[in-house]
């Protein structure tokens, strides 16, 4: 039986990155995962670094 | 960051016998969404144990968001008296699960997990049907989204 939560998150799910995904090999989608872990901690540090430029 | 590759290079290469769970399990099967560890389910065998050790004692394992300076012996019998740990190493962030909801242990899982071949190294992975059984049965409000997502990939795949 479908979970009606659950259905209802379904419809904003973007459908087209996992399609992209689904195009590349699983070490890629492991990869691209890294890459934008990289790109997180990057903005991460940048915001704390505005944040004391500010203060 | 947790560089996924070289852990699970790390455990490959001592032959540790794991499935991988959790967020690095769906994104092996295509999800969009980050994680920030890696999740795994070990087996419990006296052996298992010691090439677990071997494996992470070169990357400094600590128990994550324990004050620095508290003592911790990574061996066998500390693994042997507990379950479930979650660790940082010098690689990034790893949990070692004994059993998981929806799931169970290493025996309960490995037979309809599946296999992968990654940067160099081979390893189990839950497959599809058992990473959104594991996710009903965790039932906590942040995976309702990502079990959306893993049953949409499924409807995607056309399974």
């Amino acid at each position: 039986m479908k979970d009606p939560v659950v259905e209802s998150y379904k419809k904003d799910i973007d459908r087209t990155l996992i399609r992209e995904n689904l195009k590349l090999s699983v070490e890629d989608r492991f990869r691209k995962a890294m890459a934008l872990a990289r790109f997180a901690d990057e903005m991460r540090r940048a915001g704390r670094e505005a944040r004391a430029r500010r203060a | 960051m947790t560089d996924f590759g070289a852990l699970l290079a790390a455990l490959g290469d001592c032959k540790v016998e794991y499935i991988v769970v959790g967020g690095a399990a769906a994104i092996a099967h295509g999800s969009a969404r980050l994680t920030q560890d890696l999740d795994i389910v070990y087996r419990r065998t006296p052996g298992n144990l010691d090439r677990l050790v071997a494996a992470l004692a070169a990357h400094k394992p600590y128990l994550r968001g324990a004050p620095a300076g508290l003592p911790f012996v990574w061996d066998r019998e500390v693994l042997q008296r507990g379950l479930n740990f979650t660790l940082i190493t010098s690689l990034g962030d790893i949990d070692l699960l004994g059993e998981i909801p929806g799931g169970g242990t290493w025996e309960d899982l490995h037979g309809g997990s599946i296999e992968l071949s990654v940067f160099g190294t081979s390893c189990l992975c839950l497959s599809l049907p058992q990473l959104i059984r594991a996710k009903m049965a965790a039932g906590r409000p942040k995976d309702l989204e990502a079990l959306a997502e893993l049953e949409t990939i499924q409807e995607e795949r056309g399974e």
